[in-house]
């Protein structure tokens, strides 16, 4: 199936592929189906791109690569909705939100994009957890991109 | 919105398994307990707002960026 996206012009996407997001994401309530798109072979970022509105898309970064220590429990309210059986089953991804320089960009690592890579429901969490930031520097010594 | 008025160790049902409790009230601020299944999610409006608030800074808004991103 083909999609009409704002940045990478029209493109041909498996629909299988598609990620199911029940009740959007915060601020984005009816935007339920996103595909995630891979920039280029080498880069940590990924686009999660609305299906239904081509100007709609996000930075996406796996968070490990930028904070080590980067760990959390996914509550029983996110197992459920998302039907996660497996750790193994389960990606994360932080939304990164690009400013002028990359040095003045940020990286929500308090609410992760997590994604069941079996039945494609996907969900963003908001964690109960003081560590993380909504808005955590992306430092450019650790953008390995 | 379903406005009620309630008394410290009043409560509230909402659907069949989540109970809101009025625990404590001083001056401007109140106490409330939820007593609900674990897989309801409980979270301060505060926090949700700002989370929607991030989420519509990080919509990309230019391709230049994205560009330098690659490099």
């Amino acid at each position: 199936m083909n999609i009409h996206t704002s940045y990478l012009g029209e493109i041909t996407i498996d629909p299988t592929e598609i990620l199911n997001f029940e009740h959007g994401i915060p601020g984005f309530e009816e935007e339920k189906s996103f595909i995630l798109l891979q920039l280029d072979e080498n880069s940590i970022f990924q686009i999660l791109q609305s299906i239904k509105t081509k100007s709609l898309a996000f930075i996406l970064t796996i968070p490990y690569e930028l904070v080590t220590d980067y760990n959390f429990d996914i509550d029983e309210a996110t197992l459920k909705s998302l039907e996660i059986k497996n750790e193994t089953e389960v990606a994360v991804f932080s939304i990164v939100s690009l400013k002028d320089t990359i040095a003045n960009s940020t990286v929500n690592l308090k609410a992760p994009i997590v994604i069941n890579t079996s039945n494609k429901k996907a969900k963003q969490v908001i964690l109960d957890n003081d560590h993380f930031a909504i808005r955590h520097k992306l430092s450019f010594e650790s953008v390995k991109g | 919105m379903l406005v009620l008025s309630r008394k410290v160790g009043e409560t509230i049902w909402i659907g069949d398994d989540v109970e809101i409790v009025i625990s404590e009230v001083k001056g401007e601020q109140v106490k409330i307990g939820i007593r609900a299944p674990r897989n309801i999610e409980v979270v301060r409006g505060e926090l949700r707002q700002d989370i929607s608030d991030s989420n519509a800074e990080a919509v990309i808004k230019s391709f230049e960026l994205l560009k330098n991103m690659k490099k």
